[in-house]
């Protein structure tokens, strides 16, 4: 590697990262959507984990197009960052990056303005991450030959399984989804089974 | 006013204001529409809205559903927003411990009905409900009675009857909001307020039925007559529900301000301890139930309220732990599930206190009851961990060594019958809830 290959390396490793990221951010979210836990962690802080790993995407995304566009022998125009298919490189790849970006951005500044919007508008906004997820995976195998082999590709096969597994899992429990007054006489026959506990 | 309203207010001033009962018919027989007419006429009708508001600020009426809000104070809120206002009557007391709005109902039927009226009148509505529970017989009669009024051309609105599932939430305004609206009956986060945006997003005057039977008689005989009885900040009469210590009881109409050792003849019947509010409300000692009246200035420094005024005394024989951890089993069962401290910290709490009751209990369950209150309290979409934690609180301190021989295993009373009322079953399916 030399400096003039820095950022070109720097882009695709952190592009990586990103798709990584992605993944948890969105498993975890399922998680929390469907109440559920983490060994060892209390409710509220798998929320906090998944939130602040969606921030730590941001920052990835961020080195992820800062050195792409400015690396040299691509040519991506900043306009490529907001305007899809705008790339004179990879074009439709590359174009499907700034689509999934612009959805990760609505998804993103909506979460953060959450206190601020009806529950109904963030809710309608943050069913775009499920639509944003198969983009960033196509565009990370389209725009770059080093996904399609070799242990990084079992690294996407692994991400895209536990995305996979995680939406399969949130569709069956949301069917089998009891209704929450009908839990409260399960937790009391529970309580009085564990007695009182300290 | 008219000249025909303050005549029969004169009249009706000089002829025994100070009678009771105002609400109940006074021979105990359920009023007809033509008996109805008789004693009050016809609804006097003002006009137009807002023109009674000054009356019923005048009278000092406050709604009887529990919570003692100034009843000028919703209509005024209700008459200033924008859009058109619906107006329910809340029939659907969720409390088993009370009876009176099904006995107003049943027996004074056209009193609410004109008080409907009349507060649609007041806030401009166009909608009117009445939410009830699922009594078969009290449907039909009401629907008769409606029928009968508009044969003989009394509402300017038409009344739709809405009702109710058997649950204690089921009064809950938000609750009542969304039943009206046709879904389940189950409490909403406010704001927003359900007189800002209330039934289908419209602003809404919920008022208990015994509020708006108050309201219909202020309306025809005038705030002086309405404050002949009562005391100067808390005027008025209020329906009860009495359960005296030897098994007596009943529906009675009393003064606001009436020794509460009155209509329990507590010096007849002791009691070793007096519930006040009901199932939200709070346990009064003997001590205070014998110096105190039933009035919220009285009540509200020892955390406890008038509430939908239930008074029941509890016989000596009893246990006041047992008769109180089944009600919190009760209560902790209501729970809509919703929110996570109601969820999870009522059952738990439930549980505790039943092991206390049974003898079984670790020592620290005392501590545990009073830790969980703090953490399940102001933390709910509706206030039913509020309420179920202030009766419990209240059962630990007027019961207090009662808890102490419990701890110790032991128990004070001779029989475990029940003597608060309990209805069986909970929710266990979303259409309990409609």
């Amino acid at each position: 590697m030399t400096s003039a290959t820095a950022l070109w390396y720097a882009s695709r490793a952190t592009g990586v990262i990103c798709l990584v990221l992605f993944s948890l951010v969105a498993v975890l979210g399922i998680i929390v959507n469907r109440q559920g836990r983490l060994p060892g962690l209390p409710r509220f802080a798998v929320t906090g984990l998944h939130r602040n790993l969606s921030l730590l995407t941001v920052a990835f995304l961020g080195m992820h197009i800062v050195t792409a566009i400015a690396d040299g022998y691509a040519h991506i125009p900043w306009l490529s960052t907001v305007v899809p298919f705008t790339s004179g490189y990879e074009r439709f790849w590359i174009g499907l990056g700034t689509v999934a970006l612009d959805l990760f951005a609505a998804v993103i500044v909506t979460s953060l303005l959450r206190d601020r919007l009806a529950p109904a508008v963030w809710r309608a906004v943050h069913w775009l991450a499920y639509v944003s997820y198969p983009v960033i995976v196509v565009h990370s195998l389209g725009a770059s030959k080093d996904l399609r082999s070799g242990w990084l590709l079992a690294l996407t096969m692994a991400t895209v399984f536990a995305v996979v597994t995680a939406i399969s899992y949130r569709v069956i429990a949301a069917y089998a989804a009891v209704p929450r007054h009908r839990l409260v006489p399960e937790q009391l026959a529970q309580a009085d089974k564990t007695g009182s506990l300290r | 006013m008219t000249a025909a309203v303050r005549d029969a207010e004169t009249s009706r001033a000089n002829a025994g204001a100070t009678m009771l009962p105002r609400l109940l018919p006074a021979t105990g027989q359920p009023m007809d529409l033509s008996a109805h007419l008789k004693v009050h006429g016809r609804a006097p009708y003002r006009g137009g809205p807002r023109m009674l508001i000054h009356t019923i600020e005048s009278a000092g009426l406050t709604g009887r559903g529990g919570a003692a809000f100034p009843t000028h104070r919703k209509l005024t809120a209700v008459a200033d927003q924008k859009g058109v206002p619906v107006v329910v009557g809340n029939g659907a007391e969720g409390e088993p411990a009370s009876d009176k709005d099904k006995r107003l109902l049943w027996s004074s039927p056209h009193l609410v009905l004109d008080g409907l009226q009349l507060a649609a009148e007041t806030v401009g509505a166009r909608q009117v409900h009445l939410y009830v529970h699922r009594h078969p017989e009290l449907l039909r009669r009401l629907h008769s009675a409606l029928a009968e009024r508009a044969a003989a051309g009394l509402d300017r609105i038409a009344v739709a009857l809405v009702t109710a599932p058997p649950r204690f939430l089921a009064g809950e305004e938000s609750a009542l909001a969304s039943r009206v609206e046709g879904g389940a009956a189950l409490p909403r986060f406010t704001p927003p307020r359900i007189f800002e945006r209330g039934v289908n997003g419209a602003p809404t005057l919920v008022q208990n039925v015994e509020t708006l039977a108050q309201l219909a008689l202020i309306s025809r005989y005038g705030p002086a007559w309405f404050r002949a009885v009562g005391t100067e900040q808390e005027p008025g009469s209020m329906l009860t529900t009495l359960r005296r210590a030897d098994g007596g009881g009943g529906v009675e109409e009393i003064a606001i301000g009436t020794p509460i050792a009155d209509p329990l003849r507590l010096a007849e019947h002791p009691a070793q301890a007096v519930l006040v509010g009901g199932y939200h409300g709070a346990w009064l000692s003997p001590e205070q139930a014998g110096r105190l009246t039933l009035s919220n200035a009285d009540l509200r420094p020892l955390g406890a309220a008038v509430g939908a005024g239930v008074l029941a005394a509890l016989p000596t024989d009893r246990c006041g732990i047992v008769e109180s951890a089944r009600v919190v089993q009760y209560l902790a069962l209501e729970s809509a599930g919703q929110c996570g401290p109601c969820l999870n910290g009522l059952p738990r709490i439930a549980a505790t206190f039943m092991q206390l009751a049974d003898h079984r209990s670790a020592p620290s369950a005392q501590d545990d009851l009073r830790r969980w209150s703090k953490l399940v309290e102001r933390r709910g979409a509706c206030h039913h961990p509020d309420g179920t934690v202030r009766f419990l609180r209240s059962a630990l301190t007027v019961f207090a060594d009662e808890v102490t021989l419990h701890e110790a295993r032991r128990c004070s009373a001779s029989t475990y019958k029940p003597f608060l009322p309990i209805p069986a079953g909970s929710p266990g399916h979303e259409d309990d809830w409609i």
